[in-house]
């Protein structure tokens, strides 16, 4: 298989054949439907249809999604399948749209027959196809880090368990800010939802670690210079935390750097303003010193786990978290672990149901709410989890990294009881 | 192409950390520079340099083209079966990358720098050739439609290209593929080839006009002049090529503009949480034909102007205003070859590697055809300010060179209507002014951040 960089794998684009060849014979009645499946379902692969953010704003990502995803499946497959089956990866791209998400999900239920979906990033892609998921009663497992499964807003059929969501991060970076980088914070974020939730959550989280959000500066979000804002920054501020996106990030952070020279505060922000940007890019030095979040160190580090090293030789990806084909095509890499891990879960869901199609999706979601304690492993190479089958959401650790010489060093690693919070939701009360 | 990695965020945040001003300025002065420079210039004064030097005798390409379209046809068909058995990600489709990074946006350029390829690969006129070869059409074209068609055509076909949600999807693409290529051949077979070629099918008018800025030219003999030599011959259009030409700019450029921060705030969409092209399916379609209308306007108020001015304020004696604005609007047709080239490079840059890779297992069957099989995409280049800082400036100089090629070429077809220098300067007053402004707003386009 090649690197996952390149397009779609060969097992990948022949399986897009083979769905579309199933398709065509149960049009023309030549496949006796589910009895024709009940004959085959000892050999028959298992389908997982990948909504993939191909096209759109969410390009970028899909790019790195689809690598882990090409990846993890190989290894699985080269480990003998789940339940003694090949796992075949069905893509179709949702062009990170919604509505086109909802009309995927469709097509992976009703005309590739895949057993579950998977994949999605974006939060307005999960918001708009998990209710059809939840209609067409296909388990489908999100890999997007929003707070929309734990908070309740989804279904029973829509679970996130290979990556933390943002409350949770956001909240268990108030310990290392409060005692390190210091009590008196202004945050600067953008004026809409994903900004008022940094506000919120992290408003809360540093309040409850003795420490206070003494300014909080909204940025209109079609903002792309920021230098008014920053007289608004109290003199006393100890840390300044920033979760801006889009196209004016990085001019933001050059602009508060020249706002302060070197006598600065302390600068805290999101890796998602920085993914798949290479932080030695000329113009870049004023991110020296400065701290970010990252959900999986991007740059290995001293003491790397065994785990995270064949992990980064599986998907193609070296040291500075960049493809191994070319080391300025800088990967996701502080997201995409969560395809890999969310397909572990699938595989480790199906195994304990014993499934065998999708006559046992129920028992298949039962056996993902079972679970309790991810162990750091090859399975799960960014850390130890913690599965919460009542909210859907799974809990791990968080690494705050300074940049130091052009690299991410982490200084801190947050447990995974600094992002746990209090269930908003019981899925498993809800009927299948 | 239509969907894909055109908001690439690295790459974005790098050119905004760029002194985007700087070039801005710069091109423009480039520019107005030029519209002094060739105002000095007496109206013929361009026909020396805008005449094609024979450079070798012509030769007879006989049946080849037509020998080469049936070539095509097939490769279309085989095209056509990819895009529906094949893998369903358009990323590894051959269908969509041939369509829209070969064909649309890769045959456009070369169409327009190159030769005429569309007369060699368009799946029609050999099997046409083949089929029909001299025979009497059944049916009479009716002459009064002239070619309007081929104008409605396309602009139904730049809506799917803005304002679809999912122009990419293999299935979606071959089924519409396939229809267009039936309605043409049916088209062909009753009313005639030629005919239908030179109204209706709207590629083969688009790209006779594009083609006709190219350098080098081959018939009799083989002549070389400057970009946009051969376009003369073509000029007056009829009003139907006339607009065809300036909705070939005005598409490209609201493909541009419809990704801004400032159009998303125009229809009320927050640029950093772009909803997806779902949501601004209506406001696309509206606003490409609204652009449409209003730019056709102004370019039409500016032509009158200035031949309102020049028997105002100079000695010009009455002169029409359509076939004024129809010898003009050949002169878009090197910006409108310009924006396309500098909207499309960085998505192109990356989907030609898709389409390569691609290109060695078209059939998804783990082939390695021409060593491509292993072929990585990369997009290592639009993350760092040493690539993307040349990337940009080239489509600065696209959008620059493209201006001053279209301003020479106004300033030369004036001379066909003013025949002092007053008069000259004159009637190109207004479109001078619109050059500048558009430089301005396609220089503002390069840089501008994106939402969508």
């Amino acid at each position: 298989m090649s690197n996952g960089t390149s397009k779609k794998t060969d097992l990948n684009r022949r399986t897009a054949l083979k769905g579309i060849g199933a398709g065509a014979l149960l049009a023309t009645g030549a496949m006796p439907g589910s009895l024709g499946f009940a004959q085959a379902q000892s050999s028959a692969p298992i389908r997982i249809g990948f909504q993939k953010h191909a096209t759109g704003i969410g390009a970028a990502y899909g790019r790195w999604y689809d690598a882990t995803t090409q990846a993890a499946v190989k290894r699985i497959n080269d480990m003998g399948g789940i339940n003694g089956r090949p796992v075949e990866i069905v893509v179709e791209d949702d062009g990170t749209d919604p509505k086109r998400g909802a009309e995927v999900l469709e097509k992976f239920a009703n005309q590739h027959k895949v057993d579950v979906a998977f994949g999605t990033l974006f939060s307005h892609v999960v918001i708009g196809s998990a209710p059809r998921a939840g209609e067409l009663k296909l388990p489908y497992f999100v890999v997007s880090e929003g707070h929309h499964v734990a908070s309740g807003m989804l279904n029973r059929y829509t679970l996130q368990p290979g990556i933390t969501d943002v409350k949770s991060q956001v909240q268990s970076m108030a310990p290392f800010v409060a005692n390190n980088l210091g009590k008196k914070v202004t945050m600067i974020f953008p004026d809409f939802a994903f900004g008022h939730d940094h506000r919120d959550f992290f408003s809360a989280a540093i309040e409850a670690q003795g420490g206070e959000v003494v300014a909080k500066i909204a940025v209109p979000p079609a903002e792309t210079s920021f230098t008014r804002y920053f007289p608004q920054i109290p003199r006393d501020t100890d840390v300044v935390y920033h979760v801006m996106v889009g196209p004016a990030v990085l001019t933001f952070v050059k602009e508060l750097g020249e706002f302060f020279g070197p006598s600065r505060p302390e600068i805290f922000g999101f890796i998602d303003s920085l993914e798949a940007v290479d932080i030695q890019s000329p113009g870049l030095e004023f991110l020296e010193g400065t701290y970010f979040w990252e959900g999986n160190p991007r740059h290995a580090q001293e003491n790397n786990s065994e785990f995270d090293t064949a992990y980064r030789a599986a998907v193609g990806v070296d040291a500075r978290g960049a493809s191994l084909d070319d080391p300025k095509d800088v990967s996701t890499y502080a997201h995409m672990f969560g395809c890999w891990e969310t397909l572990n879960v699938i595989k480790a869901g199906m195994e304990t149901a014993d499934y065998q199609g999708p006559q046992d999706r129920a028992k298949l979601i039962g056996a993902v709410e079972a679970m309790t304690d991810l162990p750091h492993s090859l399975d799960h190479p960014q850390g130890a989890k913690l599965f919460n089958g009542k909210t859907h959401q799974v809990f791990g650790a968080q690494f705050i990294s300074k940049v130091t010489d052009g690299t991410l060093k982490v200084e801190h690693t947050a447990s995974i009881e600094d992002g746990m919070y209090e269930d908003e939701v019981d899925y498993t009360a809800q009927s299948f | 192409m239509p969907t894909q990695v055109l908001a690439h965020p690295a790459e974005q945040a790098l050119v905004l950390l760029l002194p985007t001003e700087l070039y801005t300025f710069g091109g423009t002065l480039a520019v107005l520079a030029s519209i002094i420079l060739i105002s000095i210039v007496p109206g013929q004064g361009l026909g020396r340099i805008y005449r094609g030097f024979r450079i070798a005798k012509g030769f007879d390409i006989g049946v080849a083209p037509h020998l080469t379209s049936l070539v095509s046809t097939i490769l279309f068909f085989a095209l056509l079966y990819v895009g529906i058995h094949g893998p369903n990600d358009p990323q590894s489709n051959l269908l969509p990358q041939v369509i829209w990074t070969g064909w649309w946006v890769g045959l456009f350029v070369l169409q327009a720098v190159i030769g005429d390829f569309w007369r060699w690969i368009n799946p029609w006129s050999g099997l046409c050739w083949l089929l029909f070869n001299g025979d009497a059409p059944l049916l009479r074209y009716p002459a009064r439609l002239g070619a309007w068609p081929a104008f409605g055509i396309f602009m139904l076909f730049q809506i799917f290209l803005l304002a679809d949600i999912a122009p990419s999807d293999p299935d979606r693409l071959a089924t519409l593929a396939f229809l267009y290529w039936l309605f043409t051949f049916a088209g062909m077979a009753l009313f005639g080839p030629a005919i239908w070629t030179q109204n209706v099918e709207c590629f083969s008018v688009l790209f006779r006009l594009i083609t006709s800025l190219r350098p080098v030219h081959c018939g009799k003999d083989v002549r070389i002049g400057m970009p946009g030599w051969a376009s003369f011959e073509l000029a007056p259009l009829d009003m139907a090529r006339a607009l065809f030409c300036l909705s070939i700019l005005v598409s490209g450029s609201f493909d541009g503009l419809r990704e801004t921060f400032w159009w998303l705030g125009q229809i009320g969409i927050n640029p950093l949480e772009f909803p997806g092209r779902s949501a601004v399916v209506w406001s696309s379609t509206i606003g490409l034909i609204l652009a449409n209308i209003i730019v056709i306007c102004i370019y039409a108020a500016c032509v009158q102007g200035g031949i309102f001015i020049a028997r105002r304020f100079g000695t010009l004696t009455p002169a029409p205003f359509a076939p004024a604005f129809r010898t003009y609007a050949i002169t878009i047709l090197p910006i409108a070859l310009g924006y396309h080239f500098a909207h499309y490079f960085v998505s192109f840059l990356i989907q030609i590697q898709y389409l390569a890779a691609t290109l060695g297992d078209p059939l998804a069957r783990g082939w390695n055809l021409f060593g491509l099989g292993g072929l990585r995409v990369t997009t290592g280049f639009l993350n760092s300010t040493e690539t993307v800082k040349p990337i940009l400036l080239m489509n600065v100089a696209a959008v620059v060179i493209s201006h001053i090629i279209s301003i020479a070429m106004t300033h030369h077809l004036s001379g066909r209507i003013a025949k002092t220098r007053r008069d000259l300067i004159l009637i190109q007053l207004f479109l001078s002014i619109l050059m500048i402004l558009y430089t301005i707003f396609g220089l503002w386009l390069l840089s501008t951040p994106r939402g969508a």
